[in-house]
């Protein structure tokens, strides 16, 4: 088998001594767009956050040295942003961790038929494009006529503004972002649940040990890695799946309650035209993102348990 | 053997407690979108779960409106070509990784893993410049230019394309084989599976796209469906009738490929979301 392996292994490197140039043949396709729509522009965007510019073709792009990452990190949007983009992220947790990994143990033992059934139905709201979920909620939340208003009315509750009351208006575009993914992180855990030896299970069991101490001794450590997959996701890019309904349905509105960090670039780039502030704003937020990534990769390598 | 379960577990009723109501709230608004379309003027406020009498005027409305056919027609085009051109160039940058150890291939690979990082509204305006100094704005092939390649989609056919056997490979090597002949007589039709599925995923994500096209349009006969919904949602106020039907129409494709395909999708979805 090894000697196998290392006379391939041999054979393809002299292959490759002959044609040096064939592996970058194949990858040039994909590493220049790749290149040209994400690393350049990224690079384009850490130049010009050094620069004033209204993005005219005609108007001229000024030098400014640090003074964009001066006035947005004394901008009072940006803290409220950034406050925000924390509570979405502590929002979007329960929705996207805590409840699919009780409901996937909790339904873990459900067989063949009913399974596929309620698997086909939790997973449609992530197909749904996601205008088309803002607009269906906006109609549901409606205060006059929408379902869930009516339905309040009808239990003798008084209706409720969701979109248009400072209070409601933030947990409301958690609800609607959670509604998109719960479906989807019940099954990826449901799927690595599946994974764990049905053995280790039964073993426990025969030792009489209760099915809570199974699923914290046993499920809990074995989930790990994709619990802390999901979270990861969801810190990472949580803030960024909100931001189709902010736009569609708030525009980070009443008062701002909405708005998040990626919300507040985008009115900076498109809607006041500053292109250098948006610019400086999106290369605070990819470090930021870069250093979090890392942390919470290195957590995980270090924190994780491993089913062999 | 514990997962041979029998329906009259007690766990079972705890398991059908918590699935349904999770159903329910899955799948109503999908529901709601649809009966309220169907419904006419006069009912569009009625509270009952179905149309008492269905109509398609509210779809004729919104035809009348906007150009919802060309909007289809476009979104379509754009989702083919963008998938059928992230499947090519990421069948070849997959093969390239796979097949050769190479002076920097890890430094490539990180930089392809890494483009997840770097958020959407980091590069909008630099790619948009880039656009408008090509010309390009309110094109369809805007759309279509920054959507060619995708970093996921390398990935994920770097890992079919390492765990196909060797050996086979090696094989058609000693024959005489060619890269290219190898790439797309063994591996392709081998990796039938893997790259049906992925490409069901680019396609959806590809319908799905919005801020791009938001970025980018300016008429309505150039631009995608998702559009067409934004268009009905600015005007604030009561045409929730056609606003469902527009919304029905852009989500009707894929749920259809989704009831057809439905077991391959969610499979393909969660794979790789435990990837």
């Amino acid at each position: 088998m090894t000697a196998l392996a290392t006379s391939s292994i041999a054979r393809r490197k002299a292959w490759l001594r002959r044609q040096p140039w064939a592996p970058w043949l194949y990858l040039a396709p994909a590493l220049v767009l790749l290149v040209i729509w994400i690393y350049g522009p990224l690079a384009y965007a850490f130049w010009l956050s050094f620069h004033e510019w209204n993005m005219l073709p005609t108007a001229p792009r000024r030098y400014v040295g640090l003074l964009n990452y001066e006035r947005l990190i004394g901008l009072p949007d940006m803290k409220a942003a950034l406050w925000n983009t924390g509570i979405y992220l502590i929002g979007l947790l329960p929705l996207t961790v805590i409840l699919p990994v009780a409901i996937a143990i909790l339904t873990n033992e459900l067989s063949g038929r009913w399974r596929d059934l309620y698997r086909a139905l939790i997973f449609v709201p992530l197909i749904i494009a996601p205008v088309a979920a803002a607009a269906v909620w906006r109609w549901m939340l409606n205060v006059d006529f929408g379902i869930v208003n009516m339905a309040l009315r009808g239990m003798g509750l008084s209706a409720v503004d969701f979109l248009k009351d400072d209070d409601t208006a933030i947990w409301t575009i958690i609800w609607i972002t959670g509604w998109k993914l719960i479906g989807f992180s019940t099954l990826v855990i449901s799927a690595s649940l599946s994974n764990i030896n049905p053995a280790l299970i039964e073993a426990a069991r025969m030792d009489g040990g209760k099915e809570w101490q199974i699923t914290r001794r046993i499920r809990l450590p074995l989930l790990s890695p994709t619990i802390f997959l999901l979270v990861l996701l969801t810190i990472l890019l949580g803030a960024q799946w909100s931001f189709a309904y902010i736009h569609v349905l708030t525009q980070g509105g009443p008062l701002g309650s909405t708005s998040n960090v990626y919300y507040l670039l985008w009115q900076f780039g498109f809607g006041s035209l500053a292109a250098g502030w948006a610019s400086a704003a999106g290369m605070l937020l990819f470090v930021g993102f870069g250093v979090v990534a890392a942390g919470l990769i290195w957590l995980m390598n270090r924190a994780s348990f491993h089913d062999n | 053997m514990t997962t041979d379960a029998k329906p009259r577990r007690p766990g079972d009723w705890t398991a059908h407690a918590v699935m349904i109501p999770l159903a329910f709230i899955s799948v109503f608004p999908v529901w709601w979108m649809l009966v309220t379309s169907l419904r006419p003027l006069a009912e569009i406020y009625s509270p009952l779960p179905w149309p008492a009498a269905m109509t398609l005027e509210n779809y004729s409305y919104a035809t009348g409106v906007i150009p919802v056919w060309t909007m289809l027609a476009n979104t379509m085009i754009f989702s083919i070509i963008s998938t059928a051109l992230q499947l090519l160039t990421a069948v070849l940058a997959a093969y390239g990784f796979a097949r050769w150890r190479f002076f920097g291939d890890r430094v490539l690979f990180a930089l392809v893993a890494m483009t997840w990082l770097v958020p959407f509204q980091v590069v909008m305006i630099p790619n948009y410049v880039v656009i408008a100094q090509m010309g390009l704005v309110d094109t369809l092939t805007a759309l279509m230019l920054p959507n060619m390649a995708s970093a996921f989609a390398i990935l994920l056919l770097v890992q079919a394309m390492r765990s196909f056997p060797v050996e086979v490979i090696d094989a058609a090597h000693m024959d005489g084989a060619s890269h290219w002949r190898i790439l797309w007589r063994i591996l392709v039709p081998n990796l039938r599976a893997p790259l049906a599925a992925l490409s069901i995923l680019l396609f959806i994500s590809a319908w799905n796209e919005y801020f791009w096209p938001l970025l980018l349009t300016r008429s309505e006969d150039k631009t995608v469906i998702q559009i067409g919904i934004q268009m009905f949602l600015t005007e604030e106020g009561s045409q929730w009738g056609p606003l469902m039907a527009v919304s029905t129409l852009a989500c009707l494709p894929v749920l259809v490929i989704y009831l057809v395909v439905q077991r391959q999708v969610i499979d393909s979805f969660v794979k790789a979301g435990l990837r």
